[in-house]
């Protein structure tokens, strides 16, 4: 099932908009951002240098997470508007939590081995192009970087299939993490929305973050679990109740 | 061989029951909105019924360890996204259920589409969709086909090939249940449903009896003699 899932996730275009997104974006940021972060480093703001570009590679994962749903709900065709993917995929594999499951299981590795990939391109990059002022290759921060991205994919996921509709998603999470972070501006008001999903899941890998809340990388990841597990646990609920 | 079992929902069936058996072609007829593709949701697991039991062979749908190999479905559109491929798209439904790949190409070849395996389905016309969705419901070579609708689309060929078809599909020993507004195929067995309730149910001479041909006892059963 898992296999069949990969199989219907890699077979989409958009899920390689998604990985090539994912993919060139935070290196592609890393040369752009070159001369900027030397002027940083010349005025000594210098803690997550080729970290603080990994944020943008949730675009590929956020990407991913959504069209992994939301393509079993386009329509089929004109002649049919009603008519969705979804109907096949159930008809193929009846047990809906087996197949949350397999579906889960194929995104979080397509979203990992993209992550792996792009974070240490990313990092190594800025090692190349800045070798000076770059901070030494930290595996754990990388595989960090990798959670953060997965379980956002997830997250993506899981909302998704809560709306059955990838715009909502997607709008969400592009303006929140590009023009206005709702949940940035959110923590101006209150220290507790730090814990906000997408806030607290970059404390994984950051060390220096906007904002005053200090929260450690493990707890950092451990709330971001939290999120999406309940979050998943939610869309399930509603996935194996609703009517396909 | 297919059980539905006093299968109710609110407003939309009532009490609905009838068998399907192998060998044979069961129509399951009745005007638009009688409620055969909710019975046939049903039965297919995607919708669930408020009180009654749908069977395949004993089982419910989703019990069936590989349901493709005992239920071949054919209901709306393709049941493929837009831009897959008609090959890419068999391919994932047969990893699914463990089945061989080799079987992609077979199933293609059977409908006619493997001039088209290599196009997006989104690019399909009515017909081809309609094919590719019987593609995917032999692919397993299952005992069991139910169709909703098949011959929505089809132009005269392809309701002349269809019809053939599930001749064929009953005489190899499958259970055939389709469900249709148009009367216009041959069939074994009929079920009438008007209104979420079975009006009849029986062999094509029972239905008939003394109305002559199957459109007059379907006329006379549904209330719509009006037209």
């Amino acid at each position: 099932m898992v296999r069949a899932e990969l199989s219907k996730l890699l077979g989409l275009p958009t899920a390689w908009i998604g990985l090539a997104l994912g993919l060139i974006a935070a290196p592609a940021l890393v040369l752009v951002n070159t001369p900027g972060m030397r002027q940083a480093i010349e005025s000594g703001e210098v803690t997550d240098l080729g970290y603080e570009n990994l944020g943008i590679g949730l675009l590929g994962a956020l990407i991913l997470g959504v069209v992994a749903v939301s393509s079993e709900y386009t329509s089929t065709g004109d002649d049919a508007p009603g008519a969705h993917q979804m109907t096949t995929t159930l008809l193929a594999m009846p047990r809906r939590s087996h197949l949350l499951l397999a579906k889960g299981a194929a995104l979080s590795f397509v979203v990992a081995v993209q992550g792996a990939l792009t974070a240490s391109a990313t990092v190594l990059l800025t090692q190349v192009m800045l070798p000076d002022h770059a901070p030494p290759f930290e595996p754990a921060r990388v595989a960090a970087a990798v959670l953060y991205w997965t379980l956002l994919g997830l997250l993506a996921f899981a909302i998704t299939l809560i709306f059955r509709n990838g715009i909502i998603t997607l709008t969400v999470f592009i303006v929140n993490s590009s023009v206005v972070s709702v949940s940035y501006l959110l923590t101006k008001l209150t220290p507790w929305a730090a814990y906000l999903p997408d806030i607290v899941g970059a404390h994984m890998f950051l060390r220096t973050m906007p904002g005053e809340t200090h929260i450690a990388p493990l707890t950092a990841g451990l709330v971001m679990t939290a999120w999406v597990a309940a979050l998943l646990a939610a869309a399930s609920y509603l996935f194996t109740r609703r009517p396909a | 061989m297919i059980r539905i079992d006093r299968v109710s929902r609110p407003r939309i069936l009532h009490e609905v029951s009838f068998e399907a058996r192998p060998g044979r072609v069961t129509g399951f007829l009745g005007p638009n909105g009688a409620g055969k593709t909710s019975t046939v949701r049903i039965l297919l697991g995607l919708d669930r019924a408020s009180t009654g039991t749908a069977t395949i062979n004993s089982q419910p749908y989703a019990a069936l360890p590989r349901p493709l190999t005992v239920v071949g479905a054919l209901l709306d559109g393709s049941g493929a996204h837009r831009a897959r491929t008609a090959r890419a798209h068999l391919r994932w439904l047969a990893a699914s259920n463990a089945l061989p790949r080799a079987r992609v190409g077979e199933v293609l070849e059977t409908v006619g589409l493997t001039e088209a395996a290599g196009r997006r389905a989104g690019r399909f016309s009515l017909g081809m969709s309609r094919r590719l969705g019987l593609a995917a419901a032999l692919l397993g070579d299952p005992p069991v086909l139910v169709l909703d609708e098949p011959f929505n689309g089809l132009d005269p060929a392809g309701i002349l090939w269809m019809r053939e078809f599930l001749s064929r599909c009953a005489a190899e020993g499958r259970t055939v249940l389709l469900s249709s507004h148009l009367l216009d195929f041959p069939v074994d067995d009929v079920v009438v449903i008007n209104r979420g309730r079975v009006a009849a149910h029986g062999t094509l001479a029972e239905v008939q009896g003394d109305h002559g041909s199957l459109e007059d006892a379907f006329l006379a059963l549904t209330g719509a003699a009006s037209w």
